[in-house]
């Protein structure tokens, strides 16, 4: 496998949406954008919230700290991509 | 007293003071007040009568409680909804309670000049005020009927019992369509404080900011809501100086979890409090002083409610021993609506039948043993096991089902689904997915578990405690 640092934010975006696919919209993603606000759109509640910051610390070797816990960072995946992308590159 | 009138008096009182905070926005009493006689106006003007209904399909927001207290003034019935809710769920509820009008958006109050309504038609305090839809045992959501004397009783209960006054500022997180959430807009218009609405806790750091900017002075939440704050937060870098108080309610929360946020915030007093909708919101406190002698206890009865701890045949009970809960006040409901068989089975002589069993200790003080009644409390969701598997049971290749509570860390009780199928191929997804286009997120099952058969009774009850 490659290094995560290598890692492009599309290979990052398509992979958190596989999961928020998985999990949240059971298979069905026809109407995912990457710029959909996931508390907009109802898309997951506050304990998915939590499986999500769960699945990247995982997928991503990454810790998120309680003080990132925000929508800038998490409430898209457009967000949650860049965010990720910020802290491999730290 | 009308429950509408708390809004006019405060507003008469302190007309320019902020009644409402909601992001930018900042409402004063006075604009509150004209923005509800617009809504009542134009309702009027569109033919509406006492005594209908109408649904509320909205966030907590400004529109949200100019609305509400504008279908009051226009003499009709709340009848708010769960934002949450899919097609069918509304569907139900919309057919049983048949509003005039589903008020989803609105604008109407911004730009009427309105500064005052008058009423075409007297309204009386044992008129309906509210509707409250709850899950039901039975699978089928119960209308709980409020009269404006009911919600009005509770109101001045509790502002009397946490003190409340001008100067208070509520952070306001819980849905307004619930009873605990109403209960929050209605003492604190009543009491001429400020509500501070942020419907964002999916991200509590978002929340706490809010808090601290804000300057709120209490805090009202359901067990998860501090599991979150204190386990999945940075609640610990906020400045949050200026709180008097929190209340919990809406299930049992871990002492230990309890115990945790008093020694972080030794400052702040703790109320620990019961009720259920049937009351309005509210039947006992425990108070903050006596928290740490009967901790695990719900407290004695607020004022103006009487409660007994009865055994089947409407004894009281001797200190130690279960029974059930029984209420009687002002603020008990008038019935279900469209339901007088099930009004039957809780509101009998000795008062509401609450479906709670408990314990009174020598002092008074009562301890929640159990629910009578099969219902799953998830986060601030009380779900009917038998919704769950009403809709799951019409899947094809379904023979047969149960849903039940499983403990779980934050939200208290997750829900678990067994499934027994009819030899069909299918998975734990076809399952979930089946449920997510027919029941609310909430009331999606965190397990799917496929069986042989669901253990039974020997009358073929089944054995729901086996399954967790």
């Amino acid at each position: 496998m490659e290094p995560m640092e290598t890692l492009s934010e599309a290979d990052i975006k398509k992979s958190l949406k596989n999961f928020i696919k998985e999990n949240f919209l059971l298979g069905n993603d026809s109407n995912l954008k990457d710029d959909d606000s996931f508390m907009g759109k109802g898309i997951v509640d506050s304990t998915g919230i939590l499986e999500v910051v769960s699945f990247v610390e995982d997928a991503f070797n990454i810790k998120i700290d309680d003080e990132e816990l925000l929508p800038e960072n998490l409430d898209s995946i457009n967000q949650l991509g860049n965010f990720i992308k910020k802290k491999l590159n730290k | 007293m009308l429950l509408h009138e708390s809004l006019e008096n405060s507003s008469k009182q302190y007309p320019d003071k902020i009644a409402v905070v909601y992001q930018k926005e900042r409402i004063t009493y006075s604009e509150l007040d004209r923005r509800s006689n617009a809504v009542a106006g134009y309702l009027t003007e569109k033919g509406f009568k006492k005594g209908e209904r109408v649904a509320l399909l909205l966030e907590n927001s400004p529109e949200y409680i100019s609305s509400f207290f504008g279908i009051l003034k226009a003499g009709g019935v709340v009848v708010p909804l769960n934002t949450q809710m899919v097609d069918r769920e509304l569907t139900v509820i919309l057919s049983d309670c048949s509003p005039k009008f589903i008020i989803k958006k609105t604008g109407i109050e911004k730009n009427r000049d309105c500064p005052r309504f008058l009423g075409t038609v007297p309204i009386f305090s044992s008129d309906l005020a509210m509707i409250i839809y709850t899950s039901g045992t039975t699978g089928k959501p119960k209308g709980v009927m409020l009269s404006h004397a009911n919600l009005n009783a509770n109101a001045d209960s509790i502002v009397k019992y946490l003190n409340l006054s001008a100067s208070d500022r509520m952070m306001v997180i819980l849905p307004f369509y619930y009873s605990y959430g109403t209960s929050l807009l209605t003492t604190h218009i009543k009491a001429g404080a400020t509500l501070v609405l942020d419907n964002r806790f999916l991200y509590p750091n978002v929340i706490l900011e809010t808090m601290e900017r804000e300057g709120v002075t209490a805090f009202a939440g359901v067990p998860s809501h501090y599991s979150i704050l204190l386990r999945k937060s940075a609640l610990r870098n906020y400045k949050l100086d200026k709180i008097r108080y929190v209340t919990q309610a809406g299930g049992a929360m871990a002492l230990a979890m309890i115990k945790e946020f008093q020694n972080l915030f030794p400052q702040i007093n703790f109320y620990v409090m019961y009720g259920q909708t049937e009351a309005c919101a509210r039947l006992t406190y425990l108070e903050p002083e006596s928290l740490s002698k009967k901790m695990g206890s719900i407290g004695k009865a607020i004022p103006g409610v009487e409660l007994d701890v009865l055994d089947e045949a409407g004894q009281k009970v001797n200190p130690g021993e279960i029974g059930e809960i029984v209420a009687r006040g002002a603020n008990i409901m008038l019935g279900y609506w469209n339901s007088p068989e099930e009004t039957e089975k809780v509101l009998k002589k000795e008062g509401l039948w609450t479906g709670d069993l408990a314990k009174i200790d020598e002092d008074g003080f009562i301890y929640l043993v159990s629910r009578k009644k099969e219902m799953i409390k998830s986060g601030a969701n009380r779900i009917s096991p038998l919704e769950i598997e009403e809709v799951v049971c019409r899947m094809p290749g379904i023979l047969e089902c149960a849903a039940v509570g499983m403990p779980d860390e934050i939200l208290g009780e997750a829900i678990k689904l067994c499934v027994v199928k009819n030899g069909v191929d299918m998975n734990e997804r076809d399952v979930l997915l089946f449920c997510k286009q027919n029941l609310a997120l909430y009331k999606l099952p965190k397990v799917v578990e496929f069986r042989d058969s669901l253990p039974k009774t020997s009358t073929g009850k089944i054995r729901r405690n086996e399954l967790v």
